[in-house]
Formats: structure tokens, sequence, C-alpha cells
């Protein structure tokens, strides 16, 4: 799968995260992935429940290293 | 093969329900909720900025400035160890779910951290309460000035939440740059942060033991301090985000919890203000005005916005502040910073000036049951909770007032 954009939120907490996300998605072209990178627990619950409101798709959800979440999300 | 994973025990199973996923909001809310009743019903209702003022006034006093040498030493305060205790219920859940490390921020979100703490300070000292004291408790107390401070925390998080948006369009560099993790643990590792959860745990039920006998009730403040912060960081109950997200991604939930907690907490306050329970040899008229402050409406109103600015500024309520400081967030580190410094030397000489300039009819103690009776004064608090509710639903559908 082919990664549009990356989007670095380590260090950040809320509500940083995933109004960065909400912006950057607004940005790309609809099937295209984002990836997101970030340390902030409270995006590990934000982020699927954004997804499911708003119809993109959470394609992968893992630990990178310990501590650093990574989210790939296709734009709906 | 090896590394297939065998079915966990029954206490395992037992831990994994409270520390392997984050709990639902609401289950926070009430529960927020219930501990809150509990804590008025043993003294007074939960708050916290007075508690930060109390750290602030305590560091002041070592460095012996002679304006704070009353100051009650932490260890005594209940409402200083309450914060205190809840900062450690927070580091033990996180410790338990693996959640906790240093997360350093870019410097300009450690800025924005400060700022925002000064601003709660100054918003709490003027207003009398902060998103605790004068929402969380303040509302289900029935008091009048807890209502306006709401309508304040309203419009500063609304217009604190535009400079954000505008900060990251105009300057993105601001929330970015170079940032830090660490201690840090994963599945497999850390798990050290379970041992220190359980040293946290039960290094706190020791000393609720050894306070216990002199002083009853801060034995209790100290226990239910822990669970409040525990269940705050597995909940992620934060006031700043039921406020804030409806006007950013339309999200409800944050909303819908804080809604649980104020439904439990009028249900149980109602009844201990109607009835004076726990007034002991206070009259039941000084039970009834528990936590109804001399805010009405003016004071409160600029107080809240204030705080409104502040907290969204720094991503974190008072107890949003508190738990994530517990959880290793750095930036609310800086906030929490902001708030003890700040808050002493607001209340001491800032304040009275602006108070004095306010003519009485801006800053009385109102407490609803007097205007509307008992059931009157419950009736509006549903109405507002349940209008409140409705809008957050309806702008979750339609994305109405949602900048995203």
């Amino acid at each position: 799968m082919e990664i549009k954009e990356t989007l670095d939120c380590k260090g950040l907490s809320c509500p940083m995260p995933m109004m960065k996300l909400a912006k950057t998605i607004k940005g790309l072209n609809s099937g295209e992935v984002l990836e997101m990178i970030g340390t902030d627990p409270g995006t590990k619950s934000d982020l699927p429940k954004w997804c499911e409101k708003t119809g993109n798709a959470l394609v992968e959800e893992g630990e990178v290293e310990a501590g650093v979440f990574r989210f790939l999300i296709q734009k709906k | 093969m090896a590394d297939q994973k065998k079915e966990p025990g029954i206490l395992q199973e037992l831990f994994n329900t409270f520390f392997a996923k984050h709990w639902p909001v609401w289950v926070g809310g009430v529960t927020l909720g219930l501990l809150n009743i509990l804590l008025f019903t043993v003294k007074s209702p939960w708050g916290a900025s007075g508690g930060i003022n109390n750290w602030g006034e305590n560091i002041f006093k070592l460095m012996g400035i002679s304006a704070f040498e009353n100051a009650a030493p932490t260890g005594t305060s209940l409402y200083g160890m309450l914060c205190l205790l809840i900062i450690l219920g927070s580091f033990a859940g996180a410790l338990f779910s693996k959640e906790f490390a240093l997360r350093i921020p870019p410097k300009g979100e450690l800025v924005k951290g400060f700022i925002g703490g000064a601003l709660m300070a100054i918003g709490a000292t003027l207003g009398l309460g902060c998103t605790i004291g004068s929402f969380f408790s303040g509302v289900p107390a029935l008091s009048g000035g807890a209502i306006i401070f709401t309508i304040g925390l309203f419009a500063g998080t609304i217009i604190a939440l535009k400079y954000l948006i505008w900060e990251m369009e105009k300057f993105p560099s601001f929330s970015s740059g170079k940032s830090f993790t660490f201690l840090a643990a994963s599945e497999k590792k850390g798990q050290w942060q379970i041992w220190l959860g359980w040293i946290v745990s039960i290094g706190t039920f020791i000393l609720a033991y050894r306070v216990a006998g002199t002083n009853g009730v801060l034995a209790w403040f100290i226990i239910s301090g822990l669970l409040m912060g525990l269940i705050c960081q597995r909940s992620r109950f934060c006031i700043v985000k039921a406020f804030r997200d409806p006007f950013m991604t339309g999200e409800s939930d944050g909303s819908v919890g804080v809604m649980a907690g104020l439904l439990i907490g009028l249900i149980g306050f109602t009844a201990i203000k109607f009835f004076g329970i726990g007034a002991g040899e206070t009259s039941i008229r000084a039970r009834e005005m528990s936590w109804v402050f001399g805010q009405f409406w003016l004071r409160g109103l600029l107080g809240g916005f204030i705080f409104g600015l502040g907290m969204t500024v720094a991503g974190g309520c008072a107890v949003g502040t508190l738990w994530r400081v517990g959880e290793g967030q750095v930036k609310l580190w800086m906030a929490a910073l902001g708030f003890l410094l700040i808050s002493p030397i607001s209340k001491h000489y800032i304040v009275p000036s602006i108070v004095e300039a306010l003519p009485f009819t801006t800053k009385f103690k109102s407490y609803l049951p007097d205007y509307f009776g008992y059931a009157g004064a419950v009736l509006i608090v549903l109405a507002i909770i349940l209008i409140w509710y409705v809008f957050v639903k309806w702008n979750e559908r339609t994305g109405k007032f949602s900048a995203f």
C-alpha cells in the first residue's frame, strides 16, 4: 500500500494529534493513505472513533517501537 | 507453537478488564460522580484549583515570602493532598496499563503549556473555581454562579480553539520539531511499570492507614484521590475535551461522559443538601451553601472565560492537567507549573483589586433553590444537561459547528 503522506505527532498531547490529523486528511484525495505516528495514548481511542464517525478507513494500527504508535488511514 | 498465547488466568483476566483497554468516558463520569458524592458526605465536594494553589503557596513559603507564611502544609491540606493523589493515581493507572512514558513535546508546546496553566490560575482565582469546583461539583451543588462560570468556560474554549486552529494553519512549526520519549513500555518490554504500579498503590494505602488514626477525613481523601486519578487516566476523563470536541471534530463521547457524572452528582448532592446530611456541628444552611461561591454573575463569567482560554491552550483542564502529569506528558507538567506558580500571585496581588472594583450585585452567592425551590432548581439543571446533550448529538450528526 502506497503511503501518500506521513504525519509525525510524536511528543504531542491532546488535542494536537487529532487536530493535525483532521487537517491533513482534508488535503488528501479519496483513496490515498496517510501514515500517522504518535505517542499520546489518547490517540489509541480517539482515532478509531473518529475514523468510524467520518468514514475514513483505519487500515492498520500498531506499535513501531515502545510507546510509539503508528496508524494507516485511508481517506474515504 | 511457541508464540501461541495461552489463556490468561482468572486474576490476570480481571486485571486486563481494568488495564488492557481504555474505559468508555461515561464509566469514568459515573464513577467520578459517585466518588464526588462520597467526598461530600465525608466532608466537602471535589475541587482542584484550591489544591494546586496550596502547592504554589508552599513553594513561595519555602522561598521565604512572608505573604504566604500561613499556608497550610500540603501534607495536612485535604485538597492539596487530593490533587497530589490524583497525580499518583493516574501514574499508577498508566503504569498498570504500561502507558507511562516521559513524552517531551516540541518547545512551542511547552510554552503553550505554561501560558495555559497561568491563564487557568488567573481564571480560577478570579472566578472562584475551576472545571471541577465550579463546574463538575458546582453545577450539581445547584450554584447559579457555577452555571454562569460554565457559560464563560464555553466562550473561552471556543475562542482558544479558534486560536489553536489558526496557529496550526499559519505557524505549523510552533507545534512541530524535536520531541523525545523516554521510559516507554511495549507489550513485551517494560514489565517494571506494572511492579512500580503496585508499589505506588500499596504505598498510598499504607499512607492512608497511617493517617487514618489521627485524621480519618484526610485518609479518605487520600484513597479517593488515588482512585480518581486512576479512573481519569483509564477513561481519559477530561472536561476540555467535553467542551472542545463538539467544536473541533464533532465528537460527543467526552461531553456525554461528563454529563453522566453531573447527573450522578446532582442526585447525591441534592439529597445531601436537602436533608443537611453530614452537617455535624454546622448549620443545615451552611451545608446547603457548600460549593456555592460568591461569583454570580460577572465574577464567574470573567473567571470562567479566562479559565476556558487557558485549559484549551494547555490541552488539559484542572483535573485533565493533573492526570496527564501522572501519565508523563511533559507539556502538562509545564501547565501545572504555570498554574501553581501564578495562582498564589494572582490570588494575593491581582484578583483583590479587580474584585474590589466589581459591584456586589456581580459577585454574590446565588443558590438556585432559594429562588426556584429544590424541584425547580433540579429541573433547571436537568434541562440544561438535556439541551447540551441534544446539541452535541445533533452536531455530531450534522457537523454544523465542527471545525473539521
